[in-house]
């Protein structure tokens, strides 16, 4: 196992019915996703793709052994399904959906640390492992066995950079989006902190962008015990001004959050910057 | 999605916080009637989306109700930090012994709401931050308990109240707490919460953030914030659920997703290529999507001489090819400009060779990789 997922891994999905559900399934079977079971409330006992569809969480975790959940139910359900799967004593999620609201984020971040679980999203384009397993909706042509690990914050950006390390021969041991939220289930650190152990992994790109304090965050913790070669590419550096968070944010944030704060605080802690999309892959090239 | 001050002061007058006497008005003579029923001195404040209206003379008092329907006058003839002045609150004027700062928003690293007080509010509260960090005490809320009224009372003794002041401040602290979680807000604060020479306390501004995300639960605030967009393209974006953003130089640049769009912006600019606005349609498209961004482009080169050319870059990861080339094809058979559009489609294997078969003989340059696409649109803008 790289992190969280591998081939082993046995996934249940939340809105397997639904339209969107029901068309990212098709894709990840086609990745070789192991898909046990499927959950919408008042479809039990129907099947979707030949997968058994539950009412419930619970009902699918008693038929079938679950390590992992991938969540595609709307927004405003996604706090439910969330605390059903930890309920269930699931102890990895993937929140696929995007515009969740803030306050829902809040309290899934809070109910996992009860629950000892771990999840990445919401917003997150999912985990993918090459040749192992997808969940989510990274493409299949984008990525290719290897040893280096893409933790993106973005979604497109993330298929993307992969594609460009694949294109030049660069595989991938992981490819990870974190989720483009505020409020996401696993930061940067928490990554790097398991990918310090993970053997397969030998080098590490970083794709971080404008806004919030994650990718300082990281530099920090990089700078103090973190010993693989990391680059990072950080988009929004031209990006004009945003809309300041009052007075309550700029009191949190100070002057952290820029490109110029991010870039600064990752070249000092050995970091090398590319500035290019095609640049990650030369100096991925020099370093793995 | 920021609420204006008389509206912020709406929703904590219902979570039970005191805010002064008063009303929002919209002409000089609303302005005097309201001041007369007020029957004392008023303040009168100027409803814009930003702060700093004080120093810019957007904050002024007036004693006699005909004074308030001048200075009513003068401020609607206003334009501060680039806002024209549409609504004003008149409000009693309070008799004020001393400003605290009060506010909830939300601690992204940690992933809760943070809670903060500090003894010395007024405008400079982020002055107080930098120079004085030690003036404001925070604390972290657990949002699935809220927060508990010893935690508020604990919270609100640091800055050295006691008493009826300590009990009162911390009664408002809860109460916004509430006031956060039932707008599902990003943002609560009261400054100045001030005291009166009655010992009594009153939230005399508001600043009142609500999610975007939420707003699904609060219909009639969606359509408001549409509506309150001022520049008229990020409006009809919005309206055709797309972010657009104006910017300064040739190249207007299109792509799915935040990161995605921003990376491509410095890019070029890295290249020595200058973007004039940017859209970022999100990462799914549909064709309705894809034709609302691209023929908002189209229509903005239309009014805009300064656009040489568009760069569209879609990253297909389950936004089918058909649609997204459709929806291509169609803005521009719909809106006629002779603007060149240069599109570079990459994602899954079979998509992007669908998208080729579409595009492949149309109007449009089709590029195989971003560094040729944006090589290509940087050669059109500077030909």
């Amino acid at each position: 196992m790289a992190i969280f997922v591998d081939k082993h891994t046995n996934v249940l999905v939340q809105g397997i019915t639904g339209k969107f559900g029901a068309l990212q399934t098709e894709l990840m079977l086609n990745c070789g996703t192991k898909i046990v079971a499927g959950v919408t409330p008042g479809k039990g006992g129907q099947t979707q793709f030949n997968i058994p569809v539950y009412d419930s969480v619970q009902e699918a975790v008693n038929k079938h052994r679950v390590d992992a959940s991938v969540i595609y139910v709307p927004a405003p359900f996604v706090q439910e399904a969330a605390f059903e799967a930890m309920d269930a004593e699931i102890k990895f999620m993937v929140i696929i959906t995007d515009w969740v609201p803030l306050h829902s984020e809040m309290k899934i971040k809070a109910y996992s640390k009860c629950r000892d679980t771990r999840y990445i999203g919401p917003n997150t384009p999912g985990i993918m492992v090459p040749g192992q397993t997808n969940l989510g909706m990274i493409s299949p042509s984008a990525v290719r066995p290897g040893v280096v690990a893409v933790v993106s914050r973005s979604g497109t950006l993330t298929d993307e950079v992969s594609a460009h390390l694949s294109e030049q021969g660069i595989g991938q041991s992981v490819v990870i989006g974190l989720g483009g939220d505020p409020i996401i289930g696993s930061r940067m650190i928490d990554i790097l902190k398991l990918l310090k152990k993970d053997e397969q992994t030998k080098g590490i790109v970083i794709v971080g962008e404008i806004g919030g304090t994650m990718e300082e965050e990281a530099a920090e913790y990089i700078k103090a015990e973190f010993d693989k070669p990391v680059i990072a590419f950080v988009a929004g550096r031209t990006a004009p001004r945003g809309k300041v968070m009052g007075h309550a944010g700029a009191i949190i944030m100070g002057e952290r959050g820029t490109a110029e704060s991010k870039i600064n605080a990752l070249e000092l802690a050995g970091v090398t910057i590319a500035k290019s999309l095609w640049e990650i892959p030369l100096l991925a090239k020099k370093v793995v | 999605m920021r609420l204006y001050e008389y509206e912020g002061k709406g929703i904590f007058k219902k979570g039970g916080i005191p805010v002064p006497w008063g009303s929002v008005v919209e002409s000089a003579e609303e302005a005097r009637r309201v001041a007369s029923e007020i029957g004392k001195e008023v303040a009168i404040k100027a409803q814009i989306l930003t702060g700093r209206r004080g120093k810019a003379g957007g904050i002024q008092f007036a004693k006699i109700p005909d004074e308030a329907a001048n200075v009513a006058q003068g401020i609607f003839g206003m334009e501060l930090e680039g806002y024209k002045v549409n609504s004003l609150l008149i409000e009693e004027k309070l008799d004020i012994t001393n400003e605290l700062y009060m506010g909830i928003t939300i601690d992204a690293e940690n992933g809760v709401p943070v809670a903060m007080v500090s003894a010395e509010g007024g405008m400079e509260i982020e002055e107080v931050a930098k120079r004085n960090p030690e003036k404001i005490v925070s604390m972290l809320v657990n949002p699935l308990y809220g927060m508990r009224t010893y935690e508020a009372i604990n919270l609100v003794r640091q800055i050295g109240l006691e008493g009826r002041a300590l009990t009162s401040a911390s009664r408002i602290l809860s109460q916004l707490y509430n006031v956060f979680v039932a707008n599902d807000a990003r943002i609560t604060e009261i400054n100045p919460l001030v005291r009166t020479n009655e010992g009594k306390m009153f939230a005399a501004d508001s600043r009142c953030e609500i999610d975007d995300n939420s707003l699904f639960k609060h219909p009639g605030l969606k359509d408001l914030r549409i509506q309150r967009i001022g520049n008229p393209w990020e409006r009809k974006g919005v309206e055709g659920g797309v972010n657009y953003v104006d910017m300064e130089g040739n190249i207007a640049v299109m792509a799915n997703g935040a990161g995605l769009t921003m990376s491509l912006l410095d890019m070029i600019k890295t290249d020595g290529g200058s973007p004039v606005c940017f859209l970022d349609t999100g990462g799914g498209l549909s064709e309705e999507r894809m034709r609302n961004a691209v023929s908002l482009l189209l229509k903005k080169t239309k009014t805009d001489q300064c656009i040489k050319v568009i760069l569209v870059m879609v990253r297909m990861m389950i936004s089918p090819p058909d649609a997204v080339a459709q929806g291509i094809l169609e803005a521009i058979e719909e809106v006629k400009v002779k603007t060149p559009v240069v599109v570079v489609m990459r994602g899954r294997a079979p998509y992007e060779k669908r998208a080729r078969e579409l595009l492949g003989n149309s109007a449009v340059s089709l590029c195989s990789s971003v560094e040729e696409g944006i090589g290509k649109a940087i050669e059109i803008a500077k030909a």
